[in-house]
């Protein structure tokens, strides 16, 4: 059968209609697809785009940034506390993360009338530990930590030290004693 | 051994009788009552089997298949990272979320309604629709959803002049795939597949799911879309499963209804 094989030359479709338009494509043989196409054509023609070679002047972003308004909130929660003690399950598509409740006990609290940012944020956080959520801040040490055993800080260098002045007095008594 | 395998899996037909009855001039025996219906009348209603479904917008009602809902549960909004995309494809994104490219959904509930409308034709008129994709996780499944459809597929390696050399490869006289499914435009080293060009260039017209470090220019009927995600390409498989059966169903429907098939299973 006759075709035409210039994919860079208009579309599959104005291909074959200037074929049949021709004669070279008989009518009775014109492709199953033909009408298809007539009836329900693309959104975009599917012409060949010569791909661009030279780098030239630069073209601005079409693509824009998606950034909500409660991604503040968000930077603020994770500078504090860190990745967050509980893990994120993206499997579920109803998943509340512990960063999410955060930002929404803030919009709460904001919605009703506090103003404060810094109050705001210790105000969310004093909520959700009443909730039963522990939040450990970045860097400070667990909130729960046991006094340790003042017998534990002592280094050793300092009591060889303390014995070795210690011994030398004795030394020196005895010195003295002797002669 | 490669090559065989893929032969046997194309399965190409070879041309058929044609199904299109050409008009030859129907005798009318005046003398004899005939048994069978004069031929004319055959041709006419296959050309009215063949023009209805184009006079409604959707005759095979594929937009109550899929909703955005079911889109986005699918992961199909998610794209690759912005180093990664195509410039042809930022028309189709919704926006970049801290580098990641999200792309547009309600452009791809237009495009894929578009492109289910048009395989739902196809499998109506009787045209063979082949599978391609050449992503290795999802070989088997678009091989089972080619079977389950009674379409091909072709999951393998693209030989060279598949569809350019086919008289020469599978022998005189071979007639070619009406419509070719891209469920990955993309080959095994991130080029666009060889497929999409051939059948450009063979005058097949394609439907590929597009991702965003695709090419979507020389693609027909292009549906911006996730192809790396498991759950996204099951949805497109069963999508295109269910149309092109009930495209095939339909078809079967309106021939018996004008009478065509067997005269034992005719209603009138």
């Amino acid at each position: 059968m006759a075709g035409s094989r210039l994919e860079r030359f208009g579309t599959v479709f104005t291909r074959v209609r200037d074929l049949i338009r021709s004669g070279v494509i008989k009518p009775k043989e014109k492709p199953l697809w033909y009408d298809v196409y007539k009836t329900f054509p693309p959104k975009r023609a599917p012409l060949h785009v010569k791909p661009v070679t030279s780098p030239s002047a630069k073209k601005q972003e079409i693509v824009p940034e998606i950034f909500y308004s409660e991604d503040k909130i968000r930077t603020g929660f994770y500078e504090q506390y860190g990745r967050g003690l509980r893990a994120l399950d993206l499997s579920k598509s109803n998943f509340v993360s512990t960063c999410q409740r955060f930002v929404d006990k803030y919009r709460e609290l904001k919605s009703h009338g506090m103003l404060d940012k810094s109050s705001l944020f210790e105000e969310t956080g004093k909520a959700l530990l009443k909730e039963g959520i522990i939040l450990r801040r970045r860097g400070a040490p667990p909130v729960l930590a046991e006094s340790r055993d003042p017998v534990l800080d002592l280094k050793l260098i300092d009591m060889l030290a303390e014995q070795q002045s210690a011994g030398t007095d004795t030394t020196k008594t005895t010195e003295d004693k002797n002669s | 051994m490669l090559p065989a395998v893929s032969a046997c899996l194309l399965g190409f037909r070879y041309s058929r009788a044609a199904t299109v009855a050409s008009p030859c001039g129907g005798h009318h025996y005046v003398t004899a009552p005939s048994a069978k219906p004069p031929q004319p009348q055959a041709g006419d209603v296959t050309e009215k089997i063949l023009n209805q479904p184009l006079e409604k917008a959707d005759f095979f009602r594929v937009a109550e298949l899929f909703s955005l809902k079911d889109l986005f549960d699918a992961r199909v909004h998610l794209g690759h990272k912005k180093g990664c995309r195509h410039r042809l494809m930022e028309p189709y994104l919704y926006g970049c979320r801290l580098d990641h490219d999200i792309i547009n959904l309600d452009q791809t509930m237009e495009h894929l309604q578009l492109a289910l409308n048009f395989t739902a034709h196809i499998a109506y008129r009787g045209g063979i629709i082949l599978f391609v994709s050449r992503r290795r996780q999802f070989g088997h499944l678009v091989e089972t959803t080619a079977k389950d459809c009674g379409e091909y597929a072709h999951t393998r390696y693209w030989q060279g002049g598949l569809l350019t050399n086919a008289n020469i490869q599978y022998g005189p006289g071979v007639r070619l795939p009406d419509l070719i499914i891209f469920l990955s435009t993309l080959n095994n080293v991130f080029q666009q597949h060889v497929g999409i060009r051939d059948a450009a260039k063979m005058n097949i017209p394609t439907v590929g799911v597009v991702d965003s470090n695709c090419n979507p220019s020389l693609v027909t009927y292009p549906v911006p879309g996730n192809d790396d995600t498991p759950a996204a390409v099951e949805l497109y498989c069963r999508l295109f499963k269910m149309t092109i059966n009930r495209a095939k169903d339909r078809r079967k429907q309106m021939e018996l209804i004008h009478g065509l098939s067997a005269p034992t299973s005719q209603i009138s």
